[in-house]
């Protein structure tokens, strides 16, 4: 069998190299991170017939938990660790050509390192562990916001900075609490122990942690970082930041609300939270004018509903919510990827600068449209089935509060079709000039398998839907997880 | 017997309808203190036109004038002329409802088709006028069909054998108050004289007729006469059993009709409107809440 | 594979090959896509008379999805592609001048897919995703014209998702619920099923259908929508898109809840629901009618009169018997027939005016195209429902019904928004066909053949279906049957019910007899001269000329009397939400200040809130 620290080492151990590579070789830095990612695909799509059997626990150091640090592969992992993967891979194809100018070798490097954290994050079991490569990946990203050297960049990414540093700081002082209490990092001896102590001592170190999570994963009030570092940031590292960063904050909030402390009466907390997150995302993004900015307020609105998904905590809705999770990660990453040529070539963030792009790039627009048509959650796109999902599981809660968020749910895709309808008809149907020329090979090369991807799952979902399966009860089956790690 | 009535109604109501032409303007010259042409001018005059010759305005012209006089025809074979009505198992009220629109429709083609703005002008008043007598009308209509619980006419009519005439049946008095009320404007007669008014638009659709087409035009009009009165004397005054009685309660109905003619000035098409909209409405409406209420 | 199967893959697959066979060619793309047409009218007509279920995909989460074929999705299928067809031939000269024809031709094809998918669904899982490709490709093509039709599409899209989406929680209820989606397993499920459920399961489908039939007051999407789209898709939009929205309210009320069941039970909340619809198809009758009388621009008076005539459908079916049911089905297969017609006739004269549909500038075109008249005319006695024509019948099936039904007042809508019918369309008809010939319009020429084409055979078909309704009705009354109704008593040219019949044939025979005889009557007279327009009475002056003709302001009195109360006012209100939205939208996006530091107090006042309340109240 493989093992699968390898999906950590190996992009480490390669971002470490990259200068080195550089220095041999100029033309080859670009495909380093093409490489690893390759591998780590490879690699993950190799283990998930094991990980379906069995989660892979591998200790480090040889060390038995709780007294050392171990990696937990379990099919929520491997998913993350998947889709990070996949999504690396294809924007660092999408990269080769779109990243020409500027500190290139830094850009790769840090583009790795951020992959490599949330890889860990993913998939270490212990908390510190987790702190240490959530670190890893928000540093790479702080850096790679300002990447464009601009004064918008570096204002953001400044901002990005300092909130991701409050949010640390309190990560760090839940995890203090946390070890005080317990005496032990280690995620699945805390669960197993949480019985032991009253449940209002733990309430302080758990808020610590989700606020300090939540300012990663963007829930709403701790997200204002993410519309300034996500549009102006370079379009391929938006991709990256919305469909990954975001993403991995959101699983680091669930592992630890329901894996090590899985206390259910604070679920419908969140499942508000989401709601209000997902309301507000979506208004702000049908007030922008800025192509960008509402594709970042777009991404809090998805987070929001993944989380009111996650929330409600039945098989259903998590499978949904981990189907919204892909979705968005793919069909997001194919909207900051399509915008992103548009803008290069239209020069203008505007929606009104990307008039009768349709015409200019057609390819590209198709892109476009095919991933919000997806984000909408339009058949026969990828959007669909998740939303299937959610509704589905929420409706069959049968609560009268969840039935009205459902409501609001539903409410809040009307105002997300709109926007993006709207930008859709700037694409098709409003005149522009400039001249016609398409996007470079790899550039379309990433965008089209996206698009096969999108519409692959949306007419087939029962391929990734038996594993996100498996993948939820891996979150919600707090008791597998401890006996797994602890033997 | 059945083809001998098929061929015999519709040429009786045009002797009728001809017959009340040239009576109404006997009478109108009497009512003024003069003389008046003999009773039979208007036919003779229709045989006169149809040996002049005449200007035809293109295909739509002629076809639209012989629709509409074919179409009022056709209504004098569903409705009963005593107890002749040789096509009253082919449909009831509805059809009735429905064959009147080929009359004006056929006109307003016709008349449209000659390019003159008179005729245009003369065709929207007509249009505007049948809106406005059509809401009380068809009021009406609803409360006899709902009170009688058919939509046949010789129904209604056989049933008001029993009742008496639905005008002096209770439930129905306010509708065949509200009938009364629009009988003018049905007919086209003064005061709701304005679609041919010859002062103001030279005749109105029928500007640019001349010779057979004028010939036809006054058929036409001689017919949606008849047609007028025949249905309010079916519709509120019981019909009749024998058609001896029945052209006498069609007398004195167009007695009537003459006589308001000839002592309103006419109104204006928004007067009218606004006139038919108003009373005659308001108690057709009232009348069918009382059909509805008494009735269930 | 069964013939559903081939036929949604030919559908399906049409839509790509039409695109990829355009860049290769664009008389083989035409070619094709006339064939394309063809070949779908074909196979649906074999499938007449056959019923069944396949199952044709379960890769959405095991959720069996199926086709399935009666009598009522044959018809509306049938309808979908005979028109779909006489699109495409009509399109092919109509469309020849654009660009992005490729596009056009492919997206009317996955409309006209989409519409086949969603009759032939066998469950409401593929209903809906069939609905959804139907709802985001007529969306695209509405927009195709861009300028104004920017809007329209937006305004479509944003009602047809706020419905898409109603109707997708009342899916997923039922699936919640039930555990299946299967059309005809949960027509038996429903049976158990709670008043206050079917009430609810009404109302929010009814919300979905409602926004795509248009019935007051979700109607405002539709005038904007059908006057901006290209025209030969205006027809398709108003003759068979829209009235999807009558073949959901059909199933979901007889099929899936299974109406006729309950109807005459006292207290069921089936027949309330039923009689506010009714109500609602009344309003929508009458006042968009009026409203159609005071447009100038053609394609926007018909589109006020389809709102209209969905009204008649809506009342027809919700009234809820054997023949009021028919009815309403006639009626919508009769309103396709005519709508399209009429769509037609405006979109030929558009054609060879170069895109005129102001109705105060044309005037006089019946000597320069004759066809297009004689398809404008049998369509607008079809949509008064002159005797003779098909909508004749059908409304005299819904009168027939309210009255026998004994619910006066809505006859009196559905009567009275006939009369007000034939004020607006026979100003349509004037405007364009009679009068004055402008001097510009002197040289056109006649619309093509194959813009004629469409219109001959839609124009006889009017007459056929009105001439001898027996021919669509005996498939309507197996639907009918089907809904658990009693069987009518039709003929081939009559209709018999309780308290009186109608006999076509005689009435055909009366009129014919009665147009020869006039006819002959009036070549008994002297000849007629032809004369030229100019030719003509004006009180002893000379004719003006393009100046001598009565169009602006057709019904001015009447205008100045009902104008202020016909406001649009749902638009309106609509507008003010959006508005509103807006507004809202952009004070909640200020709370991103741009100000870290107010950033940073955000994270410190969420834990600090958190902490307060719980150690205040200790929730947890």
């Amino acid at each position: 069998m493989v093992n699968p620290v390898l999906l950590i080492a190996v992009p480490l151990g390669l971002a470490f190299m990259v200068p080195l590579i550089d220095s041999a070789s100029r033309k080859l830095t670009r495909f380093v991170p093409v490489a690893a990612l390759m591998f780590n695909l490879i690699l993950c799509i190799r283990l998930i017939p094991a990980v379906l059997e069995n989660p892979i626990v591998i200790n480090l150091g040889g060390f038995t938990p709780p007294f050392g640090i171990n990696l937990f592969v379990g099919p929520l992992g491997l998913l993350f660790a998947g889709l990070i993967s996949l999504a690396g891979l294809v924007v660092s194809i999408y990269s080769l050509s779109y990243i020409k100018n500027g500190p290139v070798v830094k850009y790769h490097m840090l583009y790795m390192l951020l992959l490599t954290g949330a890889t860990g994050v993913v998939l270490t079991g212990d908390l510190f562990n987790l702190f240490v490569f959530f670190e890893i990946l928000c540093i790479s990203s702080y850096a790679l916001v300002a990447y464009h050297g601009d004064r918008a960049g570096i204002e953001s990414s400044i901002k990005y900075l300092i909130q991701g540093t409050v949010g640390s700081g309190l990560l760090l002082i839940g995890i203090g609490f946390i070890y005080g209490i317990f005496g032990t990092l280690n995620m699945a001896d805390i669960a197993m122990k949480i019985a032991t102590v009253e449940q209002s001592t733990l309430f302080v170190p758990m808020i610590l942690m989700v606020a300090g999570l939540g300012v990663e994963s963007a829930i709403f009030p701790l997200n204002a970082w993410l519309p300034d570092a996500h549009s102006s940031a370079p379009s391929s590292i938006s991709a990256i930041l919305s469909g990954i960063a975001i993403e991995v904050g959101l699983y680091a909030v669930a592992r630890i609300v329901f894996t090590v402390f899985g206390i259910s009466d604070i679920y419908l907390f969140f499942a508000f939270l989401g709601i209000l997150t997902l309301l507000i995302g979506e208004m702000c993004a049908f007030a922008q004018s800025n192509i960008k900015r509402m594709l970042a307020y777009s991404s809090i609105g998805q987070i929001g509903l993944i989380l009111f998904a996650l929330a409600l905590a039945t098989n259903n809705t998590v499978t949904g919510g981990l189907f919204q999770l892909v979705n968005h990660t793919i069909s997001k990453g194919l909207l900051f990827l399509s915008a992103g040529y548009m803008i290069y070539r239209s020069g203008s963030m505007e929606i009104s600068s990307l008039n009768g792009m349709g015409k200019r790039m057609p390819l590209t627009s198709l892109a476009f449209t095919v991933g919000a048509f997806s984000l909408v959650g339009l058949p026969p796109f990828a959007g669909f089935p998740g939303k299937f999902l959610i509704v589905s599981g929420a409706l069959l809660k049968g609560q009268m509060v969840i039935n009205i968020l459902v409501g609001l749910v539903l409410l809040s895709t009307v105002i997300e079709g709109t926007y993006f309808f709207r930008v859709i008809q700037a694409l098709y149907f409003k005149d522009g000039n400039g001249e016609r020329k398409r996007a470079p090979a790899t550039a379309v090369t990433a965008m089209i398998t996206l698009m096969i991807l999108i519409v692959a799952l949306g007419v087939y979902p029962k391929f990734l839907a038996d594993f996100l399966s498996s993948a939820s009860s891996d979150l919600l089956d707090k008791m597998s997880y401890v006996g797994s790690v602890l033997k | 017997m059945h083809i001998i009535e098929l061929i015999f109604s519709p040429l009786l109501a045009l002797l009728i309808g001809v017959f009340f032409l040239g009576l109404a303007r006997k009478v109108m010259a009497r009512i003024q203190w003069r003389y008046g042409p003999p009773v039979t001018q208007p036919l003779i005059d229709i045989i006169r036109l149809l040996s002049q010759k005449s200007a035809s305005h293109g295909v739509a012209f002629n076809i639209g004038l012989v629709m509409s006089l074919a179409g009022s025809l056709v209504i004098t074979l569903f409705l009963p002329f005593g107890k002749i009505a040789p096509m009253s198992n082919s449909g009831g009220m509805l059809v009735i409802l429905y064959l009147m629109l080929i009359g004006p429709l056929g006109m307003a083609i016709s008349s449209g088709e000659s390019a003159n703005p008179n005729a245009s002008i003369g065709i929207s008043r007509k249009l505007l006028l049948a809106m406005g007598y059509e809401l009380p009308f068809l009021l009406v209509v609803l409360a006899l069909m709902t009170a009688y619980n058919t939509t046949s006419i010789t129904e209604i009519v056989s049933l008001q054998r029993d009742t008496g005439w639905s005008m002096f049946t209770f439930p129905l008095v306010l509708s065949g108050i509200a009938y009364l009320l629009i009988l003018p404007a049905m007919l086209g007669v003064r005061p709701f004289e304005v679609v041919n008014a010859p002062q103001e638009i030279s005749s109105g659709p029928l500007v640019e007729y001349g010779g057979p087409y004028l010939a036809l035009a006054t058929l036409q009009h001689a017919l949606a006469f008849f047609i007028g009165i025949s249905l309010f004397v079916n519709l509120m005054w019981g019909g009749a059993a024998n058609p001896v009685i029945f052209f006498l309660k069609m007398l004195v109905v167009f007695f009537l009709g003459i006589f308001v003619n000839a002592v309103f000035p006419r109104l204006r098409i928004d007067q009218a409107i606004r006139y038919l909209w108003r009373w005659p409405s308001l108690i057709a409406f009232a009348g069918l809440i009382l059909v509805c209420v008494t009735g269930s | 594979m069964t013939g559903m199967e081939i036929l949604l893959l030919v559908a399906f697959g049409g839509v790509m090959l039409t695109y990829i066979l355009g860049r290769i060619s664009s008389s083989l793309r035409n070619t094709f896509a006339v064939v394309l047409s063809l070949v779908l009218v074909v196979i649906i007509a074999l499938m007449y008379d056959k019923t069944g279920e396949t199952i044709f995909y379960r890769g959405f989460f095991g959720i069996p999805m199926s086709f399935r074929i009666d009598a009522l999705s044959w018809l509306f299928a049938m309808a979908t592609s005979v028109l779909g067809c006489l699109s495409v031939i009509f399109s092919l000269s109509y469309m020849s001048d654009r660009k992005n024809i490729s596009f056009y031709y492919s997206m009317l094809f996955l409309v006209n897919a989409g519409m086949l998918g969603v009759v032939f669904s066998g469950d409401l899982l593929s209903f809906f995703i069939f609905w959804e490709i139907m709802s985001w490709s007529t969306f695209l093509l509405i927009s195709f014209n861009r300028g104004p039709a920017v809007a329209a599409g937006l305004k479509y899209i944003i009602m047809s998702i706020i419905g898409s989406m109603a109707m997708l929680a009342g899916t997923i209820s039922l699936y919640t619920n039930y555990g299946t989606l299967n059309i005809a397993d949960l027509s038996h499920l429903t049976v158990s099923a709670s008043p206050g459920y079917q009430l609810f399961l009404l109302i929010i489908f009814g919300v979905a259908f409602g926004i795509k039939n248009a019935v007051m007051p979700l109607h405002t999407w539709l005038p904007d929508a059908y006057t901006e789209a290209p025209s030969p898709f205006s027809a398709v939009l108003s003759g068979m898109l829209t009235r999807m929205g009558i073949y959901g309210f059909l199933l979901i009320i007889y099929v899936v809840v299974g109406a006729a069941r309950f109807l005459h039970a006292a207290d069921s909340t089936v027949s309330s629901f039923n009689y506010v619809l009714a109500w609602l198809g009344a309003i929508t009758i009458v006042i968009p009618t009026f409203i159609a009388m005071l447009q100038n621009d053609a394609k926007r008076l018909l589109a006020w009169h389809g709102i209209g005539q969905g009204g008649y459908m809506i009342l027809g079916i919700a009234f809820g018997t054997n023949m009021g049911v028919a009815g309403g089905i006639f009626h919508t297969l009769n309103h396709a027939i005519y709508i399209v017609l009429l769509f037609m006739s405006v979109a030929a004269i558009q054609y060879r005016t170069g895109g005129v549909r102001d109705l105060n500038s044309l005037g006089g075109l019946i000597k320069k195209m004759p066809v297009a008249f004689i398809g404008a005319l049998l369509g607008i006695c079809g949509l008064i429902g002159v005797p003779l024509t098909n909508g004749f019948v059908s409304k005299w099936m819904i009168y027939k019904t309210l009255i026998s039904g004994r619910a006066p007042f809505l006859a009196f809508a559905a009567l009275i928004g006939s009369w007000g019918t034939i004020l607006s369309v026979y100003k349509f008809l004037h405007n364009i066909f009679l009068g004055q010939l402008p001097e510009k319009y002197r040289d056109i020429k006649q619309s093509p053949f194959n813009m004629k084409l469409p219109i001959i055979v839609l124009s006889s078909t009017i007459l056929l279906f009105g001439i001898l309704p027996g021919l669509p009705l005996r498939v309507i009354n197996k639907i009918v049957v089907s809904f658990g109704f009693d069987s009518l008593n039709i003929s081939l040219w009559g209709i018999v019910s309780e308290s009186g019949m109608l006999n076509t044939i005689n009435l055909f025979a009366a009129i014919l007899a009665g147009l020869i005889a006039v006819w002959l009557f009036f070549r008994i007279g002297a000849r007629t001269i032809p004369v030229k327009q100019d030719d003509n009475y004006a009180a002893g002056a000379a004719v003006p000329r393009d100046r001598y003709s009565y169009t602006a302001k057709y019904y001015d009195p009447l205008f100045r009397m009902i104008s202020p109360y016909l406001k649009d006012i749902f638009n309106t209100f609509y507008m003010k939400i959006a508005d509103l939205t807006g507004y809202l939208s952009n004070g909640i996006r200020k709370i991103y200040t741009g100000y870290v530091g107010n950033y940073v107090m955000y994270i410190v006042l969420f834990i600090s809130l958190m902490i307060f309340v719980q150690m205040k109240w200790s929730p947890w």
